[in-house]
């Protein structure tokens, strides 16, 4: 049993405040929940509408099987989503919610008690009664059990019951998983410039510098950032950027400085639809390609694209780790989807922070010294005799400027012998659905979750299909895949851009050719249902 | 070749980059502070390569980019003594947001610009100071904009120390650097360099016969913004404006070598598990 709800209005008519006041009464109910939402490009005024599946089972995608409740705030919400409600379920008009704004002002003196009066009408139709809300405290309490009140005289109390809920777990949007992630991989310094969908990553730990030895700062451009932030981790703290596309575009140099001078450096890159401006508040996963590319000359890095948040976790805490081991720019790629959908995480979390060593050198130190590896000892400015000394331009061991030939060879071969180390740490892609089937669906980042139910409800219907998730993008390596035996297999990539691009890098990498594309690039992310349906028609056609 | 010591340098003979690496040199000797504490930026251009020929740490960056590199290592250690040097390009052109960001912040550190009116490693080109009507091969018929005052907009940025010097000045420049590096908070140098190939208007003899040396620095913002902006046939060098009442932005907190415990994270985690 699940019960799905779609709330939409103006921008400034308080979706947001409703959406964190739900998903607050949820996780403190311990009720399994994904919620995300699709907003405008503006302050006020316009059409944005947030959507919640509440569920007996772990739930991390959108459904897309149509609203069992559907409430509008305005006309429009009412003419664009009325007609996805599922039969039988609940409109709740503009005029219903202005008898709820009613009750809200005269009951309690505020409007904000419509946001907790809602919340009660949903709660009831999941089958909540004054029992189970022992966990809500203060002022919300009296307005919830006036939603039960209203619920049942709009006669939808008991309708959807979700008997199971979760255990104990963690409620994150991607954004502050991504931040969490950093922390843990003992991230201690973040400067930026809002962008969305990444402002957030930078709110999330600019909080966090009030109670952590860590420091935000704002730059006054994206390209300060990246230079700011490769001066801090030339310091000694390990650091990030977090930004989308346009913003990116204006780093790439500093990309290639980290690159050349072997400064680790973790960047995020909050996908959404270009080219250029696009669609500020949408979604998509275009960019695959620009950071694959990002900055000049040749350099090794890594590019991980989590699909869930405790994926998300997981990866940001390990890229601050590979940065500061291969002294290289990782990339973390996120979309605007993924950093606004708030979900559970009922897996455990290693939540202690990566430890990390300051050697100290003498006089004699050098801060390019060749090695087989290609990773030279690391040190800090005014620890031991040391002088650490880097440069942009070819340098030589000291990192003094040279145009000597034979040692710019050398010192290319020194960069780029990392990728071994590099491929050999490659994080190998989830599988999910039958290991043996003909057809296998690939994605990376946050289609995962997506791809995976799809999948699950596919097998249930008799279709059998694989997949695996990539959470590792880049380096693509044989062994991340051998066992899955993706030459003999059907493939299809399903990605959210118009050309698949992490198909091409499958046939560049790894000689895979794909099958099938399923492609979506309309500014909005895959629900289980429609990609059920590309499937469906998939195989038809095969 | 030219050389100083055992070090090859990447400069004409004659430049005024020589005089200004001296004076430079010697105060870095004279600092109460260990080579091991001190760590230069830069960017690109001649004067960008600076670092290469002293003996501290370096970050030697992009060009224009020589501020925000500073910035980022003076928050994350304080413990640093922390100088920009680049050439005016590189601050004040491909720079220049860097210029009046870095400003605000007002941290502890040092800029220096080597401002020669001239883009010389691409051989002549009209800098940001570059005056009016100076030929070049891009500006055939005459550069048409007005120059960039870096000591004026640094005062109207609220730079609480802003000073220029000139190469031509040795003994005078290394006094001004001296007192620049050890002020507490942003100090901001402009410092002429004689371009002995591509500007044969600004010589080391058209400085001489026109800089004076300014007496104590003025306390007064408008009275240096008049003095800031007086040029001609005569030029001040000196400290300009320095203001002892603002306290630099950077604070004592120290986060190098002291990761967050894993206790207070979790106490902040706390705020998103639900038991």
């Amino acid at each position: 049993m699940e019960l799905n709800l779609l709330i939409g209005g103006e921008a400034g008519q308080g979706l947001a405040s409703f959406e964190n006041t739900l998903v607050d009464i949820l996780s403190k109910l311990r009720f399994r929940f994904f919620a995300t939402k699709n907003y405008m490009s503006r302050v006020r005024g316009g059409h944005n509408y947030h959507m919640f599946r509440i569920s007996e089972n772990p739930v991390h995608a959108l459904s897309g099987d149509g609203w069992d409740i559907v409430v509008a705030l305005d006309r429009e919400s009412e003419q664009r989503h009325k007609p996805d409600l599922k039969k039988g379920g609940l409109f709740i008009s503009l005029e219903m919610t202005e008898e709820l704004n009613k009750q809200a002002r005269e009951k309690y003196g505020r409007i904000t008690a419509a946001n907790e009066i809602l919340s009660g009408v949903v709660l009831s139709a999941m089958g909540c009664g004054d029992g189970d809300i022992a966990r809500i405290e203060g002022d919300s309490l009296d307005p919830v059990r006036t939603g039960f009140s209203l619920a049942n005289k709009w006669d939808v109390a008991d309708r959807y019951p979700l008997s199971t809920r979760a255990g104990n777990h963690y409620r994150l949007d991607g954004n502050q998983a991504l931040a969490i992630g950093a922390l843990l991989g003992g991230c201690q310094f973040m400067a930026g410039y809002p962008m969305t969908p990444s402002t957030s990553i930078m709110v999330y730990f600019a909080a966090a510098a009030l109670e952590l030895t860590v420091h935000f700062e704002q730059a006054e451009d994206e390209i300060a950032a990246l230079n700011m932030a490769l001066g801090a981790s030339y310091a000694g703290l390990r650091s990030m950027v977090a930004t989308s596309g346009g913003g990116f575009a204006l780093m790439q140099e500093a990309v290639s400085l980290s690159g050349m001078t072997e400064t680790p450096v973790v960047i995020i890159v909050g996908q959404r639809p270009g080219p250029s401006t696009g669609l500020p508040t949408r979604t998509e996963q275009a960019d695959l390609n620009f950071v694959l590319h990002a900055g000049h000359g040749e350099f090794p890095r890594i590019v991980f694209a989590p699909g869930s948040p405790a994926e998300a976790v997981l990866l940001a805490r390990k890229s601050f780790e590979l940065a500061d081991r291969f002294q290289i720019p990782v990339f973390i790629l996120s979309d605007q989807y993924f950093a606004d959908s708030q979900q559970i995480i009922e897996e455990p979390l290693d939540t202690g922070i990566i430890a990390r060593e300051y050697n100290v050198y003498g006089s004699d130190y050098r801060r390019y010294a060749i090695t087989e590896n290609g990773v030279s000892p690391v040190t800090y400015p005014g620890l031991g005799d040391a002088l650490v000394r880097v440069d942009s331009d070819e340098h030589d061991e000291s990192g003094s400027i040279t145009e000597d030939l034979n040692l710019r060879v050398r010192m290319v071969d020194k960069r780029l012998a990392k990728f071994r180390g590099i491929r050999d740490e490659a994080i190998a892609p989830t599988p999910m659905g039958e290991a043996d089937a003909d057809v296998f669906l690939v994605c990376w980042g946050s289609n995962g979750p997506i791809v995976k139910e799809a999948v699950e409800r596919l097998g249930g219907e008799g279709i059998r299909v694989g997949g695996l998730h990539f959470g590792q993008v880049f380096p693509l390596t044989p062994g991340m895949i051998d066992r899955y035996g993706l030459h003999r297999r059907k493939v299809v990539a399903v990605e959210n851009n118009a050309t698949g691009q992490f198909a091409s890098l499958l046939k560049r990498e790894l000689d895979i050719t794909v099958s099938g594309r399923i492609l979506k690039y309309d500014g909005t992310c895959f629900t289980v249902n429609e990609l059920c349906n590309e499937m469906r028609t998939y195989f038809r056609k095969v | 070749m030219v050389w100083v010591g055992n070090r090859e340098i990447a400069w004409c003979p004659g430049c005024g980059n020589f005089p200004i690496r001296t004076a430079l040199e010697s105060v870095l000797k004279e600092l109460p502070v260990p080579p091991q504490k001190i760590v230069l930026t830069s960017g690109i251009g001649q004067a960008a390569k600076m670092p290469h020929y002293l003996d501290t740490n370096f970050f030697n960056g992009l060009h224009g980019r020589a501020l925000p590199l500073a910035v980022g290592i003076k928050i994350a250690r304080p413990d640093l003594t922390v100088i920009a040097v680049s050439g005016d390009g590189c601050n004040y052109g491909e720079g220049g947001n860097h210029f009046i960001h870095t400003i605000r912040k007002n941290l502890d550190l040092t800029i220096l610009t080597h401002d020669n009116k001239v883009y010389a490693l691409t051989k002549g080109q009209s800098a940001p100071t570059t005056d009016r009507g100076t030929m070049n091969n891009l500006d055939p018929q005459g550069n048409e904009n007005r120059p960039f005052n870096p000591l004026a907009a640094a005062i109207v940025m609220g730079a609480p120390f802003v000073a220029r010097g000139s190469a031509g000045d040795p003994d005078h420049l290394k006094e001004v650097l001296k007192e620049a590096i050890l002020f507490k908070g942003t100090a901001v140098v402009d410092i002429f360099q004689p371009c002995v190939t591509f500007n044969h208007i600004n010589t080391y003899q058209w400085y001489k016969d026109r800089v004076y040396r300014l007496g104590k620095p003025l306390p007064d913002r408008y009275e240096a913004l008049k003095t800031a902006e007086i040029w001609g046939e005569r030029i001040p060098i000196g400290v300009i404006f320095r203001d002892e009442g603002v306290m630099p932005r950077q604070s004592d907190r120290i986060i190098f070598r002291e990761p967050p415990e894993d206790k207070a994270l979790g106490a902040m985690l706390s705020q998103q598990h639900f038991k």
